[in-house]
């Protein structure tokens, strides 16, 4: 199984680039898991023909109790992948970052991936790792790879080292490590420059690089991602190649 | 690592201290935290428990209301308890958990208040302060609640401030206090807060002075001086000579209207005994050593976050376990709780249980020490 986090500064695509993934590897015949840990909930929306999942949080919040079954907190979207979102409380309220520990802790309970035996897991993760809860995707057991989504403006590029030396720290645990950048251009000026020179310095390889394509925006309007709307497009390829990549990665590292 | 106990006990926190405060003054008292933190407080650190009733309540967090920010539900529970049980004032405290989410204890008291028209306050209590943090905060809210006005002011009267189980357990030592200072001409007003009612509590400002006995009591008696100008004196009558003392202290600071500190009035020494504990009553017992069995003492306050004038100069504030063992092997006698005892050299420990440090364990065996004779405390061995 391949389980990887997706973390980057907020509105820098990570959730496009975690869903064309998801969609890619389904398309390539896994089965995936796609798990949204953003109190904003809108991870999966474009795998969901934009009819959002039950978030984990809000399904607590109506029925005050927890699920008792992953089918009322989860749903199926494009080519089978199981969408779930961990959602959050009110913003400004309570405790985003506990509430993603408890939506894994309840995940096990449910026995998500015993029952559902997923290929690959992906976990797209709010912006910046500010606290525990926002780490827990990369501790031992969830993710065990990190790819840190970046355009090359600054603050972009400020947030990705931040994520990078957030994971850094737990070098001496067995958390996920960083599998490289995957650089979501803007059309900033010399990006690929930037990127690439931040990338040596941090001692990281850029592992995709997604073109600024109206074709990612035409498609999310219809509620789809770039995979399914039309596979074949330079974008999609990227996206393919990238899934190729992380199962290869995989398949050496079971051999 | 100097914060870290391996051998020696912890005091109460800071809502056992806001829980022992309000015990007795009709209130109703609740810990915003997970339900069974209540018996941590009625089984360790409230000798009242059984004997007495109090509204002190635990509002039984769990774990998604804290990752939901759900402050309603503890308002509206809280409102729904007033309706039925009718309190006199509400106090809202705080622990580990709404700390660390930020709850907004003191909207939700605000908002108990415009629902109930009970007066609502919130202690800022987070579960990591000691217990005279948070007895001080609430005897404060206490007095700043109801204690804003000053009808008359009766001749040689006193309020003593600062009056817990926790300092004094239920040996008679308040009492003893009270009969003391009827013995030296003061009539006592009222007593924060044992033995005294809100209504009475509510007379407090027609005090001449306040008798301040343990730290938490500086707090409310720092308003009084502020808002009304009586002056306190911190200190506690132990023994004959320093109670004498004390007596005349309060009678200056009748006269001059000065707060006075005498326990810090004496030459801390090291090499001698060492006393232990909050700052006011080991203070207290130091002078009180000095003077009725002339030995140097040196006051290790163990509980204190700061020194708010009891101690004398060389006395020091050390809770680091490491600290207390250094300071206990020098001494030729350490006076002190006996969960202390097994960091201090043998032979040297004189024994006297402090209810916030051991709890129950050995309150049985607390002596009432107020204006008697405390050569006892030479011959318990340890």
């Amino acid at each position: 199984m391949i389980k990887i986090a997706v973390y980057g500064k907020g509105g820098i695509g990570k959730s496009t680039v975690t869903g064309n993934l998801a969609a890619a590897f389904a398309s390539l015949g896994k089965r995936v898991i796609q798990i949204g840990c953003d109190p904003k909930a809108d991870s999966t929306i474009n795998l969901l023909g934009g009819e959002p999942v039950t978030p984990v949080m809000n399904y607590l919040r109506e029925h005050d109790d927890e699920p008792t079954s992953v089918e009322e907190i989860s749903k199926q979207g494009f080519g089978g992948v199981l969408c779930i979102e961990t959602g959050g409380p009110t913003p400004g309220l309570g405790c985003a970052g506990r509430g993603i520990i408890t939506t894994f802790s309840l995940l096990e309970d449910l026995k998500l991936f015993e029952k559902y035996k997923p290929d690959v897991v992906l976990y797209d993760v709010l912006g910046d790792v500010v606290c525990g809860g926002f780490a827990a995707p990369i501790r031992e057991g969830y993710a065990s790879k990190v790819l840190i989504v970046t355009s090359g403006e600054k603050m972009s590029l400020y947030a990705a080292n931040n994520i990078n030396s957030a994971v850094k720290n737990f070098a001496d645990r067995s958390y996920a490590k960083v599998r490289g950048i995957v650089l979501n251009r803007r059309a900033v000026e010399d990006e690929e420059r930037k990127v690439t020179e931040f990338a040596e310095k941090a001692g990281l390889s850029i592992v995709a690089d997604i073109p600024r394509s109206g074709d990612i925006i035409r498609f999310e309007d219809m509620g789809k991602t770039v995979i399914e709307g039309d596979p074949e497009c330079e974008t999609s390829k990227r996206f393919f190649e990238l899934a190729k990549l992380l199962l290869n990665d995989g398949e050496n590292e079971n051999e | 690592m100097t914060n870290v106990s391996k051998i020696i006990s912890i005091y109460a926190a800071d809502t056992s201290g806001v829980c022992s405060a309000l015990y007795e003054l009709g209130g109703m008292t609740v810990v915003h935290d997970a339900s069974g933190c209540n018996s941590t407080y009625s089984t360790h650190d409230e000798p009242r428990w059984y004997d007495k009733n109090s509204m002190i309540y635990i509002s039984a967090l769990t774990e998604t209301d804290a990752i939901m920010g759900n402050d309603q539900k503890l308002i509206d529970d809280i409102c729904s308890a007033a309706k039925e049980l009718a309190p006199a004032f509400i106090a809202l405290c705080g622990s580990p958990m709404p700390a660390m989410t930020g709850t907004d204890m003191n909207f939700a008291a605000e908002e108990i208040a415009l629902v109930t028209g009970i007066e609502t306050f919130a202690i800022n209590t987070n579960g990591t302060h000691s217990y005279l943090y948070g007895a001080g905060q609430a005897f404060a809210k206490i007095a700043g609640n109801f204690c804003t006005e000053r009808k008359k002011t009766d001749k040689m009267s006193v309020n003593i401030l600062g009056a817990t189980p926790l300092d004094f357990s239920l040996n008679g030592s308040i009492e003893s206090i009270k009969k003391w200072l009827c013995e030296n001409g003061f009539s006592v007003k009222t007593c924060f807060a044992m033995g005294s009612d809100l209504s009475e509590i509510s007379h407090a400002p027609e005090a001449q002075v306040n008798l301040v006995i343990s730290s938490s009591g500086i707090p409310a008696a720092k308003y009084f001086y502020d808002r009304f100008g009586i002056p306190f004196v911190a200190g506690v009558p132990i023994g004959k000579s320093f109670s004498e003392t004390l007596a005349q202290n309060l009678k200056t600071a009748v006269k001059t209207g000065k707060c006075l500190f005498p326990a810090s009035e004496r030459i801390s020494s090291d090499n001698g005994f060492i006393v232990t504990g909050e700052s006011v009553y080991a203070s207290s017992l130091a002078a009180a050593v000095t003077k009725d069995l002339s030995m140097p003492v040196k006051v290790l306050s163990t509980v204190s976050d700061s020194d708010d004038g009891s101690l004398a100069k060389g006395d020091i504030i050390c809770r680091s376990e490491e600290e207390l063992e250094k300071e206990f092997a020098k001494a030729s006698l350490v006076i002190a709780d006996p969960l202390f005892s097994p960091i201090c050299p043998k032979g040297r420990f004189s024994a006297l249980p402090h209810e916030a440090f051991s709890g129950r364990c050995f309150s049985k065996s607390i002596p009432n020490l107020i204006n008697a004779d405390i050569s006892g405390l030479l011959t318990q061995g340890g």
